[in-house]
């Protein structure tokens, strides 16, 4: 269970800050006037990093079973890199015509 | 009758939240992959945000930081059997995420006022920036709110005996993803189109 091995509440709160200094971070980036995509792709970056660290620690999936990890979080990858492959096929119903 | 133990070593309700919070982050990434192919794909996009809207949805995101951090003192208290600490902490947890929905709706309201509407820019850009974030910022403010009603629920039932410090930690559990995924909301639909 996940009660066994707990960091001490003041290291959640170091955790805490830790993600408001990445979200700092992001919005410096942002006042950078980076291209679109390259803004976006760095964001993307820092907020999964943010999230790895909120699902390891706040969600205290680190303390649990590593089987729960592998079962839950390769497959949800999967899932979502094949949402993102998926979505600009969609484009192509724009051109799609039935046949006369 | 035998029963199996579960190979994850958590309880079932606990298990039933993690394959919740799996399907609940498809939606939110369909949601937030759509809206990102709109925006890099729109030769003109809206960037209503001035620098008071970042700095008001930074407030947004320590708020919310912060609730996780009370989520987490409410959840131990629990598990420690202290009743009266877990409910002070999941009465924080609620205010907090009051809060957090309050500063939300400023934002909508703000948004509102200057012209901004779900099918219609002001500025002249590309309209879906409306559809997209309202859609996506209400689908997370629907979340929060849900969160602190079932929050209100979870506390009133620990306190009476109802419930027990595995009905807090599962809560905590939906908590904690409804600030997971605001990690992603802020810097996609807010800094991606800060002024």
């Amino acid at each position: 269970m996940s009660t066994t091995r707990q960091l001490a509440m003041s290291s959640y709160v170091g955790i805490g800050v830790g993600l408001m200094v990445i979200v700092c971070i992001e919005v410096i980036l942002t006042y950078q006037h980076l291209p679109t995509r390259t803004l976006l792709f760095s964001l993307l970056c820092l907020a999964s990093l943010e999230g790895f660290v909120a699902i390891m620690y706040l969600m205290q999936v680190k303390y649990e079973r590593p089987i729960l990890f592998w079962t839950i979080f390769p497959v949800t990858l999967f899932v979502l890199i094949f949402l993102n492959y998926l979505w600009p096929d969609a484009f192509r119903m724009f051109n799609m015509r039935l046949l006369q | 009758m035998l029963m199996e133990s579960s190979p994850y070593g958590i309880e079932k309700k606990k298990l039933g939240m993690w394959v919740f919070i799996i399907s609940d982050a498809c939606t939110f990434a369909a949601f937030l992959f759509a809206y990102g192919y709109m925006r890099v794909g729109a030769p003109v996009w809206g960037t209503p945000f001035e620098f008071s809207s970042i700095l008001n949805g930074m407030l947004m995101t320590a708020v919310l930081l912060s609730s996780s951090l009370t989520m987490l003192a409410a959840v131990r208290a629990a598990q420690a059997g202290t009743k009266a600490s877990a409910n002070k902490w999941l009465g924080v947890t609620m205010l907090l995420g009051a809060i957090f929905a309050a500063l939300h709706l400023r934002e909508w309201f703000k948004l509102i006022g200057e012209g901004w509407r779900l099918f219609y820019n002001p500025t002249g850009g590309a309209a879906q920036f409306g559809a997209t974030f309202f859609s996506v910022t209400g689908l997370h403010l629907t979340h929060v709110v849900t969160g602190v009603i079932a929050l209100g629920f979870i506390a009133r039932g620990y306190n009476q005996g109802r419930y027990d410090e595995s009905h807090v930690e599962t809560a905590g559990l939906y908590w904690h993803f409804v600030d997971l995924v605001w990690m992603f909301v802020f810097p996609l639909m807010y800094l991606m189109n800060a002024q």
